[in-house]
């Protein structure tokens, strides 16, 4: 307490010096007097009781220093003074801080970014209450092994277990959530009743379900924080109102607290629905049905070890008692130990990846200080000559570098807080959301401290220590700035340099390559006209109770309604949308009389789509032969189909197609038309045989009506929507756009695009960072040369050309090696690589005329200061 | 033992708080002054060390100190024990007995052997 009442005095002490200076002045003085008086008492001459008082003292300015290291804490001062020296010193050389601070931003932001990333991805422990004892439950089958168990199973285990004091089970689903006149699609966690009191989570407004009982009588749900304010505003009376998910009613029991997404790290969850509310019992006790993950909490005292032995007796019991559905599985568990041990090989490989990117960034900044402390050579052997002590220089130097540490760590959270924002945008468009949870938190804080440290460590220790071993005398007298011998042999930096060089031509090499074929994506054809402004409405009629014809009577009735509104151009029916999110596809088995199937087969697996007779129209489907389907294709007419181009040409090549039959799923369909081949699934994917069916002769449960409209389509949105509402409200709908799939469909390709394309900036501007440090400081070392030179008559184009020329030799030479990189990596992109080869010469030859332009303005900088060098004044100072 | 010794470090203040217990107010003059003639001038007693420690001493609640006249009629800062040195004193003093006393037993059957 003392010592720290002390510090806080001495703290104050630093403030409004001046005053407490005079004060002990004026102490001393009286000290001084009081003695000489007692002095010239004693028989002294004033002045020899005076000398005699000033050596009992020990001297009185010796006495006013230690009095003020006692008053204040010097190291502050001294720590203050040199951030205030340093801060002036970076001030004025705005470049160089600019281009330091903003290397080190770059690496520190990327580690910061990335590791969050991991932490959320990988390291993050369960969100509960005393994570550490929660573990996970497997099962290990001769096939390898399982995270799901059967309900029944789960039961038996918790029934009898004396390890685990509480075991819960979860199974992911999707809801249609009813919200005004549209369904929106919303995960839900089919929860065991005790899930949130084995996690210790309470709610932030409302009950959890908690025992059975209550539990039966009228379904009930907890909502996520997330949903509560996207979707209700976060309306305080909602718990106890009923809400509607897939055409079912759900009393809202509980809000969840904010941040608690569920227990899937990628993918959180917006409804907790309790298991018996949502299967029939008879499902819930079959054992083959395992949909659903376990965790289990350790009772407290009780260790991973003994859990794991019970379990694995439990399960053996299990076994024997139900060989039908258990035989030879076994039961362990996963502490949260073992999960978090073997998060940390894929997290150090992560984290080493991107702090090579820190290294490289250290490295260039190193240069840079390298670079101008040798021209600061002469200030520093000036301090020194005027006392300074080595030790103390070093520590303002390694203070500067702190702070450009510091200013770059600051710069570099806020660039991991833009490239987490980014993370919507990069993921896959879904209907529902999905993400990783990131956030910065104390940990992702003290790793940048930590980084940003090490860093001061890699890029300022050695240029400190240089520069503080500066020989006095030699450096006063302008020796040793003058020509230095074997500046051109292969020092590490300038193979750095040259590393850093080739690899920001492969990666530029790759950009180019990724973007052609982005660009040449772009141009396919797709079998539909993604210009036009299409909405799908996605309607469930199956929900409410509709099926087959009436199914049918219920899509013909929305579909009139809809295209009877203004701004509607043409509406049609599609059972499956090209391009949609689902992938995959649905299938016939068909055989084609008259026709040899490949490897002698009876009939094959085609894809097809059921729609109606203005869907080509609507979409933009070219006809190529034959007709549409029109209002004559009823249930009970002839049945027809309509093929794809790759289809007729595969089976009929050069052939009349029209009229012919095929049997698909044993019925007999004739030909009436042809059309382009269309995407399915992906827009990279080889065309396939491809089959309509007219919708009325094969009604479906589900569809979609499709809408071309005229315009901005916003308000004709909601115009259909209440248009579908008046038909019956109990279907669920949801809508997506034409954009809205095209983004989907191009996001592999934008994201490589994008992904290789910033990689490459980062490394050109890096490789040019390097560069311009190697130059700068081969300039400054030569300068008195290069002024002996011009005093000799060398011009400055001359000198240009001389440092220039040094840049450029190591800027090919980089370019070259990096070209014989690209050409053994870009094969490894070739898979990824559509309308452009591999070794596309404009890729290659862009690259290197890029990283050449690039290195000759990071040449430039440093030369137009040698070309201005003035000879007398190099000669006469260096 | 003719020599003056040096100032241990450390005992310096507890002198200092002595002084000032048995002596009252004191300025720092006096204060160094008195503590050589109590040591019986056998203590090299830098007089400009006094005034950091009594400056610690201040810091750490022990002393205060306010301006005032001396006996000669000259302007001096004055010191003077707080409670908490009062006590201070007392358990200094006891751990320093305690110190000497163990240190004694050490020392005495060595010279004796």
């Amino acid at each position: 307490m003392r010592q720290l009442r002390a510090f806080w005095i001495r703290m104050r002490g630093l403030i409004g010096a001046r005053g407490n200076e005079d004060d002990f002045a004026a102490e001393l003085e009286s000290h001084i007097a009081m003695h000489t008086e007692d002095g010239i008492r004693a028989g002294l001459s004033p002045e020899e009781a005076r000398r005699q008082a000033l050596i009992a003292l020990g001297g009185a300015e010796q006495t006013r220093q230690a009095y003020r290291e006692r008053r204040t804490l010097p190291w502050l001062e001294t720590l203050w003074q040199d951030i205030r020296f340093g801060l002036r010193i970076l001030c004025k050389n705005p470049g160089y801080t600019a281009v330091a601070v903003l290397t080190l931003a770059l690496g520190i932001g990327a580690n910061t970014a990335v590791f969050t990333v991991a932490q959320a991805a990988l390291l993050r422990s369960w969100p509960a209450k005393e994570p550490g004892r929660l573990g996970k439950l497997v099962a290990t089958t001769p096939q390898g092994e399982e995270i799901n168990f059967s309900y029944a199973d789960y039961q038996d285990l918790a029934e009898q277990t004396k390890s685990l004091e509480g075991i819960l089970v979860y199974n992911r689903r999707v809801k249609m959530l009813r919200v005004g006149a549209e369904s929106k699609a919303v995960l839900d966690d089919v929860v065991s009743p005790n899930y949130f009191s084995v996690l210790g989570i309470t709610a932030q407004a409302g009950r959890f379900f908690t025992d059975a009982s209550q539990l039966s009588s009228e379904p009930g749900v907890v909502i996520s924080d997330s949903l509560w304010h996207r979707v209700f505003n976060a309306d305080p009376s909602l718990v106890g109102k009923q809400i509607w998910l897939t055409n079912r009613a759900f009393t809202v029991l509980a809000v969840a607290p904010p941040g608690f997404r569920g227990l899937e790290r990628m993918v959180p969850t917006d409804l907790w629905i309790p298991v018996t509310t949502e299967y029939p019992s008879e499902e819930l006790a079959d054992r083959k049905n395992r949909e659903f993950e376990v965790l289990g909490r350790l009772r407290s005292g009780a260790t991973t070890e003994e859990a794991r032995a019970e379990l694995d007796s439990l399960g053996q019991n299990l076994a024997q008692s139900y060989p039908a559905a258990d035989k030879a599985r076994s039961v362990s568990l996963i502490s949260e130990r073992e999960r978090l041990r073997e998060a940390v090989t894929p997290t150090l490989i992560l984290m080493t990846a991107v702090g090579l990117v820190l290294l490289i960034c250290c490295a260039n900044v190193a240069g840079l200080v390298l670079a101008r402390s040798d021209a600061r050579r002469r200030e520093v052997a000036m301090r020194l000559a005027l006392g300074a002590g080595r030790l103390r220089l070093m520590r303002q130097l390694l203070t500067e570098s702190l702070l450009l540490a510091s200013v770059g760590s600051a710069l570099g959270l806020l660039l991991a807080v833009g490239l987490l924002r980014l993370q919507p945008a990069l993921m896959l468009p879904a209907q529902v959301e999905v993400g990783l949870d990131l956030h910065l938190d104390a940990s992702v804080l003290m790793f940048t401290a930590a980084v940003a440290i090490l860093s001061v460590l890699v890029f300022g220790l050695a240029p400190a220590i240089q520069l503080s071993k500066t020989s006095l005398v030699s450096t006063l007298k302008g020796e040793e700035t003058g020509v230095v011998k074997g500046l051109r042999r292969w020092t590490l930096r300038n193979a750095l340099v040259l590393g850093e060089i080739a690899l920001s031509v492969v990666l530029l090499t790759a950009s180019g390559l990724v973007v052609r074929s982005l660009l040449f994506s772009r141009t396919l054809p797709l079998g539909f006209d993604r210009q036009r402004q299409l909405i799908y409405f996605d309607l469930l009629p199956g929900i409410a109770g509709y099926n087959g014809q009436r199914s049918a009577a219920f899509f013909a009735q929305v579909e009139e309604k809809t295209a009877a509104l203004a701004g509607v151009r043409h509406a049609a029916l599609a059972r499956r949308v090209l391009l949609s999110d689902s992938g995959g596809g649905l299938e016939q088995r068909v055989s084609i009389p008259g026709v040899e199937l490949p490897q002698g087969q009876l009939s094959i697996p085609i894809k097809f789509d059921t729609v109606d007779g203005n869907y080509f129209r609507t979409v933009g489907t070219r006809l190529i032969a034959g007709r549409d389907f029109n209002s004559g294709d009823i249930p009970l007419g002839a049945r027809v189909t309509v093929v794809s181009q790759t289809m007729a040409e595969r089976f009929w090549p050069g052939q009349e197609v029209l009229g012919r039959q095929i049997v698909a799923d044993g019925t007999a369909c004739q030909i009436v038309g042809v059309v382009e081949d269309a995407k399915v699934n992906s827009i990279h994917e080889t065309p396939e045989p491809y089959l309509y069916f007219p919708f009325a002769q094969q009604p479906s449960e589900d569809g979609t009506i499709i809408v071309e409209a005229d315009g901005s389509s916003k308000a004709l949105t909601a115009r259909i929507l209440s248009e579908l509402q008046r038909v019956d409200r109990n279907v669920p709908v949801s809508v997506r756009t034409v954009d809205y799939l095209m983004q989907q469909a191009f996001w592999e390709d934008q994201i490589a695009a994008g992904f290789v394309g910033v990689l490459g900036a980062l490394g050109i501007f890096l490789g040019a960072i390097g560069l311009y440090g190697v130059v700068a400081f081969t300039v400054s070392r030569r300068s008195r040369e290069i002024g002996i030179r011009m005093a000799l008559g060398a011009e400055r184009k001359d000198v240009l050309r001389l440092v220039l020329r040094q840049g450029l030799t190591l800027a090919a030479i980089g370019a070259g090696i990096g070209l014989v990189a690209s050409f053994a990596a870009m094969r490894l992109l070739s898979t990824m690589l559509y309308g452009v080869k591999p070794t596309d010469p404009l890729a290659f030859v862009g690259s290197a005329v890029l990283v050449i332009l690039v290195a000759l303005a990071a040449s430039w900088l440093p030369a137009r200061r040698a070309a201005s060098i003035d000879p007398m004044q190099a000669l006469r100072t260096e | 033992m003719g020599e003056k010794t040096g100032v241990w470090q450390g005992t310096l203040a507890l002198m200092a708080l002595r002084t000032l217990e048995t002596m009252g107010p004191q300025h720092g003059y006096g204060l160094a002054r008195r503590i050589e003639q109590t040591s019986g001038d056998r203590l090299q007693l830098n007089y400009g060390t006094l005034y950091p420690a009594l400056l610690k001493l201040e810091q750490e609640g022990f002393i205060r100190s306010s301006w005032g006249v001396s006996e000669n009629n000259r302007r001096a800062k004055f010191y003077e024990l707080t409670k908490a040195g009062q006590r201070q004193v007392m358990k200094a003093a006891t751990e320093w007995e305690q110190t000497t006393a163990i240190l004694a037993r050490f020392l005495a059957p060595a010279e004796e052997a």
